[in-house]
């Protein structure tokens, strides 16, 4: 009897966990008291890693002292050169009437902890609701994006990964700008592009970055290089394997970032407006052109609000 | 046995422990075969103290390895009550039984909480290619008698009832 009653209420909470949003407060505060467990779980390793810093011999630090500051030196000369490159852009982007790139504000978390069933490629990380991080947000490590949060408690959060089955991120071609889907496999080491034609041009090497018609990655990170491309002409479309550029199994500091949250239509039309009060004293046609322009923009991103990126990324295909 | 219930307090640290051991990291390849400490330490609980963990403290412990794991509310809830349901049906004779017919009933019981887990998870999407899903089952058959052992150990020296 008692299991019946207890039965019948755990499947009920099961169903309206998975249609209502009302229980997310109580999942969120629940969550925040089982949390330190995670914290405890991973206190040996944190503690193995800072015994073996302090005890890394002083040869060791001196040679990583020193390569240190050659790769500063490398990243200061590619850094005067790109200066000169985002001013370029900045004023090419002008040109084609486009949005502006805004650098994105970032905060810096650290993994607590990983989804114990190796089936699903989840990790938590040590920020949450209280430091501004929010469901849908963006995840990258410093060689690419990792993934997307999908649950936030108070003072940490859970982080889906690309490579889980369940994701899937639009993403483009970054040498030709093909478009396409890259979807998890299960595998933490690949990712597959759905649906591209055989005769499309993608080849091994490329590198594909994020496109931002999700409305929710924003645009031009790095996702993947390709591995592999089988052309089977018993399949409609070519296989296409590649593989995430972050370390998705180890990095263990991440990257959230709060992009610009305007829907592209919103910034599309903000821009023109900016272009029409410029050029206002000047000529009136131009101003129409513009805000033509900018209505094109607009079309090509349908106005919805994107709920997930496998939505976005199906209505982009 | 109608002496007052004392060290209760073992038995919830015994519990949150199994939670604790339930996210420790593991390596992937150990991953995969994960004991289901949580199930397994609530059957020994209910084998040895029923009066004390029932169907309602399984239910709660579920509900927490839900909120850990991320899972559906009530997914975990709803089999460890399963699990120990069955055992407390079955707690008459188990308690009798040696160890080793002990594992082999736990082992069903466990490989049944398996497959109703494999369901929901696929559900909502996640589903393990292989009869993979079985192996924690049975690596858990594996370690009952070691934890009946250990746990027994505890339950006299600390004479929790």
């Amino acid at each position: 009897m008692r299991l019946l009653v207890l039965g019948v209420l755990a499947i009920a909470l099961m169903v309206v966990d998975a249609r209502f949003d009302v229980l997310k407060p109580l999942r969120s505060q629940l969550g925040m008291t089982v949390t330190p467990l995670y914290w405890l779980a991973d206190l040996p390793s944190r503690a193995w890693q800072s015994m073996t810093q302090t005890i890394v011999s002083r040869n060791e630090l001196l040679a990583e002292n020193e390569k240190l500051k050659a790769e500063a030196l490398l990243m200061q000369r590619r850094l005067q050169k790109l200066a000169t490159l985002t001013e370029q852009n900045v004023r090419l982007r002008e040109l084609l009437n486009s949005s502006a790139l805004v650098d994105e504000q970032v905060l810096v978390g650290e993994l607590i902890g990983v989804d114990p069933n190796p089936a699903i490629h989840r990790i938590i990380i040590d920020k949450g609701a209280k430091d501004g991080v929010f469901v849908g947000q963006p995840v990258l490590d410093a060689r690419g994006l990792m993934g997307q949060v999908v649950e936030v408690m108070p003072y940490s959060a859970r982080v889906l990964l690309l490579t889980d089955n369940t994701h899937a991120i639009p993403v483009q071609v970054n040498r030709n700008g093909l478009r396409a889907i890259a979807v998890g496999t299960g595998n933490p080491e690949r990712l597959e592009l759905r649906h591209v034609a055989d005769t499309a041009d993608i080849k091994e090497g490329d590198l594909l970055v994020s496109s931002g018609l999700d409305q929710r990655f924003p645009a031009g990170y790095p996702v993947a290089t390709v591995r592999k491309v089988l052309h089977d002409t018993g399949q409609p479309f070519a296989t296409v394997k590649a593989v995430p550029t972050a370390a998705l199994n180890r990095s263990r500091y991440v990257l959230l970032v709060f992009s610009d949250r305007r829907s592209p239509e919103q910034r599309a039309s903000d821009s023109a407006l900016a272009e029409q009060e410029a050029q206002k004293p000047r000529e009136v046609t131009a101003a129409q052109s513009a805000s033509k322009a900018a209505e094109a923009n607009a079309a090509a991103h349908p106005p919805a609000a994107a709920q997930s990126a496998t939505q976005g990324a199906a209505r982009a295909q | 046995m109608l002496s007052k219930p004392r060290h209760g307090w073992v038995i919830w640290l015994s519990l949150v422990l199994s939670l604790l051991l339930a996210v420790w990291p593991l390596p992937e390849f150990l991953q995969i075969g994960r004991p289901l400490w949580p199930a397994l330490f609530l059957a020994y609980w209910a084998l040895e103290a029923p009066s004390r963990v029932g169907m309602m403290t399984a239910w709660l412990l579920g509900l927490l390895a839900d909120v850990l794991l991320g899972t559906m509310l009530g997914q975990n809830a709803l089999i460890l009550t399963l699990s120990t349901g069955l055992i407390l049906a079955l707690q008459q004779r188990l308690r009798l039984f040696p160890l080793w017919q002990q594992s082999l009933v736990l082992l069903v019981v466990l490989g049944l909480c398996q497959l109703l887990q494999l369901w929901l998870n696929a559900l909502v999407g996640n589903r393990p290619p292989t009869l993979v899903f079985l192996l924690p089952a049975l690596v858990s058959g594996l370690l009952w008698p070691w934890i009946y052992l250990l746990l027994r150990f505890i339950q006299l020296r600390l004479k929790v009832s």
